[in-house]
Order: structure tokens, then C-alpha cells, then sequence
């Protein structure tokens, strides 16, 4: 079966999704669940009276599947208790939407996922006892590899002069505003210049911030260089991303880490 | 609902002229060129004639051109084939990171095998970067691949220098030239290819028959063996009517390429312009200037191929994406990320590649939706920044 083959029913849901948007108020929870290897990254919104979903909305960015199955999510759960959603499978919303193409049933069919994320963070907020099997640990501080190894071979202690960095892609480590000032002087030289933070966001003063999100700047949050690749030269940084515990490499010619 | 046709890149349709020119050689002139009679004759010429033809095509000569059943068959045998042959001189093979998923699998087949293989990074724009090609040469090594040109982004290799370098270490080169015929003169002797693989149908001939370009002293081991056609190395009988299709195929690519380059330039630039002004967020993948003429590669921050494409789909126009959910493995595209892309924006790619039966229509048409698609997927999505 061809990855876009998909029943009447799901191509009616991707071209008129239901409940788009977002919820707000003490009343409303939220779970997100994504998968960046994939491509898609949900989010679910429901509003809850007692024990009872009353409302739900959706947020989805991903492929045709993804869309269908949050979409079909949203239109179930309405009306139902919070028990009764926290059984509702992924399973349940594949079938209600006439099945989907094996290959998307794992990956872009986390809507349930996603809203059972929203239940339990509900519960978890009014102090009820919740099993939660993603509690993460906060990781302790790597040392990275390949930093003295690739030095003056891409990997550069400060940006002394920016000709260096022409048309190179740049990743550039956070350790503060002049990090940033840095990177976004960069963006003169390229196109592509990268901030890797291990935070969610950044504290800076409102003037560096603007620049900052005016820039072409890349921001990577909650995301920590484990270790610098190459042959001779920079060529690859292996990178972790905090929040779903995943390493990936990411082609770049330059490393900045300044002090 | 009519249907607009712009993933040239993928498959293309046969030339009604080829169509023609082949029909004679199913029923009439059916003859097996390994036969000696007069009907075997008949086989004989057209076969002879089809290679002459593939040759000037390239600049080859016509004792270098090997007939398989397509561009897979070619890049099989000219790799594998070529890496048997010399394993006693060394086991090292060097290929780019961009290659065709077919070229990554061979080596991953390779490598079971005992071969070393090393890949070369691409800069952002997707061109290897010699030095780095360089660095990884040792004296072990007997084999570099880089496709002339890139299938899904287009960019165009610096294949001469490539060339020249492998020339200078006395190392075989070879390419997979499947996406650049037809598109750019490739000349064998003047870019300084050993091995090279194309395809019929790329230059509008039928599916089912490529060619390894194989220059003397470069020779391959079979993988096929049997009767001994194709100099022993590619044994079977021929597959006349197919072969004659790519020569025809080839002898008009020949005419009308120049023309057809020109228009195509056009409809490219008129595409990448137009998008990249009228959609915030749009960002072009592959080279501003070394790119194929037929091939607009964009992408679209927050928002994800598949959905692109199906939402063409609906208004009838059949476009590509280099998006994971359209692949049988669902990883992004290695191309993209070899351009030093992240997975989620790997993820939002538009792929228009245009062909010889394109009208400004066509164009027309395609224009006019991306931005209400573009529009209507970034307000579904909770990761574009406006949201």
C-alpha cells in the first residue's frame, strides 16, 4: 500500500479538519506529543467540566495522517468522561477514520498520545496520584568530544574575523549575550548560522531579543552539542535534543564556542 | 479534472516519436542480433546503430557503451562490477553524500562485503567540496562515485575538477549522470568520466533500458552472466525494440535540448522568484545558479511535504516533496540533510521538476495555489512562529 493511499475519510478530515485552534482557561489541558524523525508534532487542547471533555481543539504539524487522525481525536472525545478518553487507543481513531496505511499507523497516528498527555497533566495538576512513565532526568553536563581535536579546523574560540565564516554553516553555542551578538553578525557572511541552546529559552534584554528574532538566526532550545565530527575538518556535530532524548547529527563547516 | 504533470524527475512520459520509431522491432524486424540469418541481421544493425548513436550522445566511443535493463542495472555494474574487478589493487570506495538511495545502498552492500566506504559532505548549497574529497583518498583507494547532478535538488557537481583530481590520483571515476542528461551536454572526455550510468527514460525513451559507459582500460566484472552478449558483461538477449527507443530518444534530446534548457530556465526562474517573494518563511534548497534548469526546490518553515503534495493533489497537479511521510522509510530526505537542513524543515519541501510537454500554463497554475496551500497548512500548524 502506497504511504498516501488513504480512505475517503481521511482525506475529508485533512481537507476540513475539525476543531482547529486552541483552548485557553483553568479549565482547559493540554498534551503535545511529536516525532521529530517523522515530521509531525501534535497538540491536543481539552476542556474540562467535572469529569467530562466538553470542548476540544487541535493543533497539528505533519503529514496528511497527522492531520486526519488529531482531527477525528478532537471530534471523539467530545462528550466523553476522562476515563473513557484515556482508553480511547490510537487503534480506535485508525479505525473510526476507515484505517490507515500501515506505515502511518506508529508514527503519525500520536493523536491519542497526545491527548492522553492532556488528561494526565489535568489530573496531575488538581494533585491526583498519575503513573507517568516519562518522568525525565535531568542529565548531567558531557564533556564535549572533538573540541581540541578540530580546533582551528572549524572550530573557532570567537569570531575575530567574519570573512572566516563566509558561506559557511555555523553553529554557534549560547554562553551568554555576546554569543549572540556574535551569531547574528554572522548572518552577514551566511546564511546559515545556528544557536544551540540546553535551555527552553533565552534570558536576554528586550533590545537583543528583537534583534535577535528579526535576524536569520536558527535557534535550537533544549538542545546540547554532544561531540564534533569530521575527517580533517568540521563536518558534523552530533547533537542532543533534551526534550525527546534524541541524538542526531547536523551538517556544519564551523563550530564557535565562546568562553 | 485536468491534470498538470511537474514531477519530471521521477518518471517521464516516451516521446510519441519514439513510440513510432519503435514499433517496427516487436513484429516485424523481431530478429535476435546473436543470430546469423538475414531476420538476425536486422537486430544486428539496429543494435549496432543504437549504440553509435548513445555514444556520440556522450562522447564515447562505441566499443564503451554496455546496454542494461536501466540506470540501476548501469550503477550496479559499474560499481559493483568494477569493485570486484580491482579488489586486489584496494578496497576503498569513496562516494558523495548526496548520491541516489540506490548508489547509498550498494555501498551499504558493499561494505557487508569487506569494502571501506567514505562519504564526502556536501557544502549548503549541495556542491562536494574537493578538498574534503581529496582528504579522504588514500592508497587503498580505487573508486569514486558522485552523480553529475542531484535528483532531488538539482544541484549541479563540479564534475571536470572531480574529475581531473581523480584523474591525478589515478583513481576510477564514476556517475551516475541519470538526472543530468538531457539537460546538460555531458561529455565523457572532456569532464574525465571512467564509469557512467543513464537512463532511457530520462531523456523520454521507454522504462526498462539504461547504459553503462564504460571507458577502455576501466573494465567491470559481470554480474550477470550467460550467453555472452555486451562484451560479456551484461549477457542476455537484447532487448531491441527498448534500445532502439533510447537512441531515438537521445538522437532528438540531441536537437532539441538547447531550445528545451532555455525554456525550462524560464519556467525555473519565474518559479523560484515568484515564490520566494510572495511567501514569507520560503527559503530555496540546492544552488542559486548550479542547478538544473528543470528542477525548483523549495521549502516552507512550519508547514510538511506530504501535506503539500496532496494538497496540489486535490487541485490536480502532481508535484514531489522531499518530505519522510511520502518515503517507504519515513526518514527525510539524506539529500536535505546533507545540506545541513534539521529534520523539521527537511520535512517542508516542495519538489517541481518540469519536462518537455510543460506549457506557461502549467506554471501558471502551480503558482497560483502555493500561496492559499502555503496559507491554509500554516494556520493547522502549532509550530509556525506567527501562531
Amino acid at each position: 500500500m502506497k504511504s498516501t493511499k488513504y480512505s475517503e475519510k481521511v482525506l475529508d478530515h485533512f481537507r476540513n479538519p475539525r476543531n482547529v485552534g486552541t483552548l485557553e482557561g483553568n479549565d482547559v489541558a493540554v498534551g503535545k506529543v511529536g516525532n521529530p524523525t517523522c515530521g509531525d508534532i501534535m497538540e491536543v487542547f481539552i476542556r474540562i467540566d467535572g469529569d467530562k471533555i466538553t470542548d476540544a481543539k487541535f493543533r497539528t504539524f505533519g503529514c496528511g495522517s497527522a492531520i486526519a487522525t488529531t482531527s477525528m481525536t478532537t471530534e471523539m472525545v467530545k462528550g466523553m468522561t476522562l476515563d473513557e478518553a484515556m482508553k480511547l487507543t490510537r487503534q480506535d481513531v485508525a479505525e473510526e477514520l476507515d484505517g490507515l496505511p500501515p506505515i502511518k499507523m506508529h508514527c503519525s497516528n500520536l493523536a491519542a498520545d497526545a491527548l492522553h498527555e492532556a488528561i494526565k497533566s489535568y489530573r496531575k495538576g488538581r494533585g491526583e496520584e498519575v503513573a507517568d512513565d516519562k518522568e525525565k532526568v535531568e542529565e548531567e553536563v558531557e564533556c564535549l568530544v572533538g573540541k581540541d581535536e578540530f580546533l582551528d579546523k572549524g572550530v573557532y574560540t570567537g569570531v575575530d574575523n567574519l570573512q572566516d565564516f563566509e558561506n559557511r554553516r555555523t553553529l554557534i553555542l549560547y554562553t551568554g549575550d555576546k554569543s549572540v551578538e556574535k551569531a547574528i553578525e554572522l548572518t552577514e557572511v551566511t546564511g546559515r548560522v545556528i544557536l544551540l541552546t540546553p535551555d527552553e529559552s533565552l534570558v536576554l534584554s528586550p533590545e537583543l531579543a528583537e534583534k535577535l528574532a528579526a535576524s536569520t538566526v536558527k535557534v535550537l532550545y533544549e538542545s546540547r552539542l554532544l561531540e564534533i565530527r569530521g575527517e580533517v575538518e568540521v563536518e558534523k556535530a552530533l547533537i542532543r535534543n533534551l526534550d525527546e532524548d534524541e541524538d542526531y547529527e547536523l551538517f556544519v563547516d564551523a563550530v564557535v564556542i565562546i568562553d | 479534472m485536468k491534470q498538470v504533470y511537474l514531477d519530471y524527475q521521477s518518471a517521464k512520459p516516451v516521446d510519441p516519436r519514439v513510440v513510432e520509431g519503435m514499433k517496427p522491432y516487436f513484429s516485424e524486424k523481431y530478429g535476435n542480433p546473436s543470430a546469423l540469418h538475414s531476420i538476425g541481421d536486422e537486430g544486428t544493425e539496429a543494435l549496432e546503430e543504437s549504440r553509435k548513436t548513445i555514444a556520440r550522445f556522450i562522447n564515447a566511443d562505441e566499443d564503451e557503451i554496455i546496454f542494461t535493463s536501466g540506470a540501476t542495472e548501469a550503477i550496479n555494474l559499474g560499481i559493483i562490477g568494477y569493485a570486484l574487478k580491482n579488489q586486489k589493487k584496494g578496497n576503498h570506495i569513496i562516494i558523495s553524500e548526496i548520491e541516489h538511495i540506490s548508489i547509498h545502498n550498494i555501498a551499504k552492500h558493499l561494505e557487508r562485503s569487506g569494502f571501506e566506504i567514505s562519504k564526502v559532505p556536501v557544502d549548503q548549497f549541495g556542491r562536494v567540496n574537493l578538498r574534503k574529497l581529496e582528504q579522504r583518498i588514500t592508497d587503498k583507494t580505487i573508486l569514486i562515485s558522485v552523480g553529475y547532478a542531484s535528483n532531488e535538488i538539482g544541484t549541479i557537481q563540479p564534475i571536470r575538477e572531480i574529475g581531473k583530481l581523480a584523474e591525478e590520483k589515478g583513481v576510477a571515476f564514476h556517475s551516475d549522470a541519470v538526472a543530468a542528461e538531457g539537460l546538460l551536454p555531458i561529455d565523457v572526455k572532456r569532464d574525465g568520466i571512467h564509469l557512467m550510468a543513464l537512463s532511457s527514460n530520462d531523456i523520454y525513451g521507454p522504462k526498462g533500458v539504461g547504459v553503462l559507459y564504460m571507458r577502455k582500460k576501466f573494465r567491470v566484472n559481470p554480474l550477470i552472466i550467460g550467453g555472452g552478449q555486451e562484451q560479456g558483461l551484461r549477457s542476455g538477449s537484447e532487448d531491441v525494440p527498448g534500445i532502439v527507443g533510447m537512441s531515438l530518444a537521445a538522437e532528438l534530446m540531441q536537437k532539441e535540448m538547447p531550445k528545451e534548457v532555455k525554456r525550462f530556465t524560464s519556467y525555473r526562474d519565474r518559479m523560484i522568484r515568484q515564490i520566494l517573494e510572495e511567501i514569507p518563511d520560503s527559503h530555496l534548497n540546492g544552488h542559486p545558479t548550479e542547478r538544473l534548469a528543470s528542477n525548483t526546490h523549495v521549502r516552507f518553515d512550519g508547514i510538511e511535504g506530504e501535506s503539500i503534495l496532496l494538497s496540489f493533489k486535490d487541485r490536480g497537479i502532481a508535484i514531489s516533496t522531499g518530505s519522510a511521510c511520502t518515503s517507504k522509510t519515513l526518514e527525510p530526505s539524506h539529500t536535505l540533510i546533507a545540506t545541513g537542513l534539521l529534520h523539521e524543515e527537511a520535512h517542508g519541501s516542495l519538489q517541481i521538476t518540469t519536462g518537455r510537454f510543460n506549457t506557461d500554463q502549467d506554471i501558471d497554475s502551480v503558482l497560483e495555489f502555493v500561496p492559499e496551500i502555503v496559507t491554509r497548512l500554516r494556520e493547522l500548524s502549532p509550530i509556525y512562529k506567527s501562531n
